[in-house]
């Protein structure tokens, strides 16, 4: 069952004004943890303190405030912020199209399915033109009265919008200020052959999260009153830079 | 692996603040790393003030028995198995579930990158090479960068383990998070039909598609709430007067200063770090 619908709206280009449905993609259940007082077990809330009084501050008595210089602020009227949400659309608006590819994989932040809404025959048209063309719509929406750049892609028939991060919200890797080190031909030729024999097919149905599992059974055992032993991680030992080439060599006998 | 919610405002002087080291490895081949943000989300960050006398405040946690804030060192882990019954789980109980994982991002294979659905991104990070990892580190990030590839590891971070995918951005190592196949929905339900496109409709769609081809370019679209947030604070510093908080130790004034000047140098360093 396809469930509930998060959002209705439009897709719109040239001249199509293409109804769906947003669906959540992506659902991650896992562990919980509270926070709890040592002394009591008692669960502990998280509230605002006064950096003066040292007491909780109800949230009748908090208001918002930018930090301009030290300790002096531009105050905030809730009502101001208010003001500035976007207007309330149903408009999926594409702005142009862009071979799938060029969006760096950083960019993705989050994904929907996309529903056809009424008539599915203008879907099934974009999304058979989408994916012949290996193209993605640069588009923009609002929802939850937050706009959202996208990307509608399609897949197996299905269309799909991703969020896509805004460009400013990416620290380029320049600012890492990385030192170019010398590396030979010789280094370059052996990994690049390395790395091709350990190259497979993308099969993510290969993984899962074995981890939950190992920590609910660490969690029942301690619950049955069982010691855990505890291990610490071992660090690797990193490969010195003049026993790089030697590694990579070893490392291409043991694969082949 | 999300950081808490972030209560300070201003620059972030934290960008290249290390969450994590230890090494990554493929094959025969160990690089010490540390893993700091690729990403920092662009909202304005405000500070909650309080009302009557605009000092800051500081999430705290609170025991509502006691009635007394707690500080970090009486604070433990509890896993919830009835009305107020807990398990108690240590830090190093946590990291002895995988140890293997924890200190280790290790390379079981490589993948094309364009093979990778985008649905299963998540969060990306960068990795940076540590003191005698930076030949290995640049090694890595030149194969991979030409041959279009990504590692594919297990790597546990705090409470989680995540399948993660190591690519190139530049001459930097690219660490993404990626979401596990069973908890990304099926999709067939929402095909859109699985007869073929009718080939008159389909036409249409590729000419109208070809029409608006263009290039990737991102920064063309800027989150227009936040623009609209900084103009307003613009104008607020023109007209209405700062507040100041009751310092705890006394700072000295320089006297007035440019402010809008000042908001502005603010805001261009914050575009700048990100």
């Amino acid at each position: 069952m396809a469930g509930r619908a998060l959002w209705k709206g439009f897709i719109q280009f040239a001249d199509e004004n293409i109804p769906v449905k947003l669906h959540v993609a992506v659902r991650e259940e896992r562990i919980q943890f509270h926070l709890l007082h040592k002394r009591d077990n008692v669960r502990l809330r998280q509230l605002m303190v006064c950096a003066l009084d040292k007491k909780p501050v109800p949230a009748e008595e908090q208001i918002k405030g930018f930090e301009l210089e030290e300790g002096r602020y531009i105050i905030i009227d809730p009502a101001e912020l208010e003001h500035l949400d976007p207007a309330e659309s149903r408009q999926i608006e594409v702005h142009e199209f862009v071979q799938s590819e060029l969006i760096d994989p950083v960019y993705f932040e989050r994904g929907y399915y996309l529903e056809p809404d009424s008539s599915a025959t203008a879907c099934t048209a974009l999304s058979g033109a989408l994916t012949e063309m290996n193209v993605s719509g640069i588009c923009t929406w609002t929802m939850r009265k937050r706009t959202y750049l996208g990307a509608l892609q399609a897949r197996d028939g299905v269309l799909r919008l991703n969020a896509l991060r805004y460009a400013d919200e990416v620290i380029p890797s320049a600012s890492l200020e990385l030192k170019k080190y010398p590396i030979s031909e010789k280094e370059l030729g052996i990994a690049a052959e390395l790395i091709n024999k350990l190259t497979g097919p993308f099969e993510p149905e290969k993984y899962s999260d074995e981890h939950q599992k190992k920590l609910q059974s660490t969690i029942d055992r301690k619950a049955r009153g069982e010691r855990i032993a505890i291990i610490r991680p071992k660090r690797q030992k990193p490969t010195e830079p003049d026993k790089l080439l030697q590694a990579l060599e070893a490392s291409l006998k043991k694969v082949a | 692996m999300k950081s808490l919610p972030k209560v300070a405002t201003g620059p972030d002087q934290e960008a290249l603040h290390a969450m994590w080291s230890g090494t990554i490895s493929f094959s025969l081949v160990a690089i010490p790393v540390q893993l700091v943000k690729a990403v920092e989300p662009g909202r304005v960050s405000f500070r909650m003030l309080h009302k009557k006398d605009y000092s800051p405040l500081a999430r705290k946690m609170f025991c509502p028995q006691d009635e007394t804030m707690v500080p970090p060192d009486e604070i433990v882990r509890g896993y919830e198995i009835g009305p107020e019954k807990y398990i108690l789980i240590t830090d190093e109980e946590l990291e002895s579930v995988t140890p293997e994982r924890s200190r280790t991002i290790e390379i079981s294979e490589f993948i094309d990158l364009k093979e990778v659905d985008p649905i299963f991104f998540e969060h990306p990070y960068y990795l940076v090479p540590m003191k005698g990892g930076e030949k290995a580190y640049r090694l890595l990030a030149e194969v991979i960068r030409q041959t279009g590839k990504a590692g594919l590891a297990k790597f546990v971070f705090s409470e989680r383990e995540y399948l993660v995918a190591v690519k190139s951005t530049g001459e930097a190592l690219t660490l993404i998070t990626m979401h596990y196949n069973s908890d990304v929905a099926t999709a067939d339900e929402f095909s859109s039909g699985r007869g073929e496109a009718d080939a008159h409709e389909l036409g249409r769609m590729k000419k109208s598609v070809k029409k608006m081809m263009a290039q990737f370019s991102p920064e063309k679209y800027a989150d227009r709430r936040r623009e609209k947030i900084v103009e307003l604070l613009g104008r607020k510093v023109k007209t209405s007067a700062l507040v100041e908080a009751p310092a705890a130790g006394e700072v000295d004034s320089e006297g007035p200063t440019d402010l809008v000047a000042t908001l502005q140098e603010i805001m261009q360093k914050m575009k700048q770090e990100r």
